[in-house]
């Protein structure tokens, strides 16, 4: 038993991190390595001299490159990252306020129909973004918010909130209310008490919410590619923009590019780790 | 819902509560529930992408999704794609977590590698795992050809490049599983298994009597969590095969197919409207089973 328990762990370590270590292998190879029929894997100073030799040579050239403009594409990688950042952390911000403060509503105060509004906030998360994607571009269209930073920003603020709600009233919740009576008593005014006394006790769960809310706005795909196709297009759109582009894909700059994308998030997602659980499970689940 | 605690609960502060979860609220009724409804009234019209025409047809729309043999295979796909990537996903999941739940040095390290890959971006590690199984130049086939085995074109074959999509999807959501799995194994109690180890039953009646059932529960709530998405899967089949594949359509890169290329915007509102019919028929079911399972944790 002992045995098939570590070849269970170490074919399942395996199979997670393999094809990020080939991403970084592939990031500082040059383009004819990527797409060479000889496995090429051992990263050398100098190239082989040997055709199926397994070395190859390896070069940063493909994270210099990350600022080329590549055939099909209007500018480089270092553009869509900074809108990719921009629409995050706006989306991020907003979501975590408003979803804060409906929160702390829901947690706090008497709202008629509360759990009917729970549910109806959850189950937005489960919308296709389909089936809204067309009525938005209609509104986009009209308000002029087709290709704007903003437009999507909004968008993914919206897209969030259930999870921003259901997270902050679970850790909410776990706050003594007994914490904010006692400010209050002191001459705090309520909103004084929330902001002096519940804000910094709910730190870590703000944090969970943002790190959570942000890293659903830098994945997303679907409305960033139809909305924002022209302007303010994000990494996500960018890439997949690339395939079928007449040069061929540039291997090594995109596993650069990915790279770069995803190390905030793996940093994110080990710093939030201890509560992985209550975020992908909208906080019904606690550790 | 925190109902025993109202004694502390300012009272008379409606407009106060109000203001809290009033823009929340409004705002998901402008983009969610606003476009919801825009969208039942699109699928009754011939709308078109360019342009502002557009004049009622009636259920010609839904005539046509329902006679459509393509969306009668997306739909099949789909359903099969949810079916075999969620029962997949369940499978090594639960047995990660099995492996995972007894202590030794660097589990922490080791969990935190296995979860890493559900955080990533599906549009972005589907097109890096397109270069992965490449069929002439992609590094498994050339690992395959190392060691004498067959190499299959994984994303260029029609009966093969569905089960790619698969695949990638189970390397992408096997860690949410065994996540999920993980925190069932852990809370069970540890006298049932002393229990079970003084009545010397055997290891496969305490699993099947312990194990299973104790975290079965949890199980139920990641398998709908799950299939709610799969349901939606688009960001794989795009970044792999394109909208327009016969061979991968599934629901969603129908719909963006006949809304954004074809450029009929009445008919891919149908097409919304029969699915946001199955979406909402499973959401209602997780819903109730979150509710379900809170209040079997309060008593």
């Amino acid at each position: 038993m002992r045995v098939v328990r570590w070849i269970v762990i170490v074919l399942g370590l395996l199979f997670a991190a393999l094809p990020l270590v080939w991403m970084g292998l592939s990031s500082i190879k040059h383009r004819s390595d990527t797409i060479s029929q000889h496995l090429r894997w051992i990263p050398a100073a100098e190239a082989p001299t040997e055709p199926e030799s397994p070395a190859f040579e390896a070069t940063l050239e493909s994270y210099r490159d990350l600022q080329t403009v590549h055939a099909g594409a209007q500018h480089s990688f270092w553009h869509h990252l900074w809108n990719s950042v921009i629409i995050g952390v706006l989306s991020t911000i907003a979501s975590v306020v408003l979803g804060t403060l409906c929160a702390y509503g829901f947690s706090r105060f008497r709202v008629p129909g509360e759990k009917d509004w729970l549910f109806f906030i959850l189950s937005t998360r489960f919308m296709p973004p389909l089936a809204v994607v067309v009525p938005v571009l209609i509104m986009y269209r009209a308000l002029d918010l087709q290709g704007s930073h903003l437009g999507l920003a909004l968008l993914y603020t919206v897209f969030n909130l259930s999870l921003a709600v259901w997270l902050m009233k679970g850790f909410l919740d776990e706050i003594p209310r007994a914490y904010e009576e006692a400010a209050v008593v002191d001459g705090y005014s309520r909103f004084g008490a929330f902001v002096r006394v519940v804000l910094p006790e709910a730190r870590t769960g703000i944090a969970v919410t943002a790190v959570f809310c942000l890293i659903s706005a830098w994945n997303e795909y679907g409305f960033a590619m139809t909305l924002n196709s022209s302007g303010a297009v994000t990494v996500p759109p960018y890439f997949a923009g690339l395939q079928g582009n007449i040069e061929g894909m540039p291997w090594p700059q995109i596993a650069a590019g990915a790279l770069i994308f995803v190390t905030p998030i793996v940093v994110f997602t080990i710093l939030v780790r201890s509560h992985l659980l209550r975020g992908v499970t909208f906080g019904t689940v606690k550790q | 819902m925190g109902t025993t605690a109202t004694v502390t609960r300012h009272r008379g502060g409606s407009a106060i509560a109000w203001s809290l979860v009033g823009p929340t609220l409004l705002l998901l009724i402008a983009f969610n529930v606003f476009p919801l409804l825009y969208n039942v009234a699109l699928s009754f019209t011939n709308r078109e992408l360019v342009g502002d025409e557009s004049r009622w047809v009636g259920t010609a729309n839904y005539t046509r999704v329902f006679s459509d043999p393509l969306f009668a295979a997306a739909l099949r796909r789909t359903a099969l794609f949810v079916l075999c990537a969620v029962g997949a996903e369940l499978l090594l999941g639960f047995a990660l977590a099995l492996a995972l739940v007894r202590d030794f040095r660097l589990k922490r390290t080791v969990l935190a590698i296995v979860l890493v890959p559900m955080m990533l971006s599906p549009a972005v590690m589907g097109l890096y795992w397109a270069l992965i199984l490449n069929g002439n130049y992609g590094v498994l086939n050339q690992v395959l050809g190392e060691i004498g085995l067959p190499q299959p074109q994984w994303l260029t074959d029609r009966d093969l490049k569905f089960w790619s999509i698969v695949v990638i999807d189970v390397w992408m959501w096997t860690p949410f599983m065994a996540l999920i799995a993980l925190a069932g194994l852990s809370a069970i109690p540890s006298h049932l298994y002393e229990a079970a180890e003084i009545d010397r039953a055997s290891r496969w009646r305490v699993f099947a009597r312990i194990t299973l059932p104790m975290t079965a529960p949890l199980l139920g709530l990641a398998v709908l969590l799950r299939a709610t998405d799969a349901l939606k899967q688009f960001d794989l089949v795009m970044a792999t095969a394109g909208p327009n594949d016969a061979a991968t359509q599934t629901l969603s890169t129908l719909m963006y197919q006949v809304v954004f290329r074809d450029g009929k915007i009445g008919l891919g509102s149908a097409f919304a409207c029969v699915v946001l019919v199955v979406v909402i028929a499973l959401a209602t079911v997780f819903t109730r089973y979150l509710d379900h399972l809170r209040r079997a944790r309060e008593t």
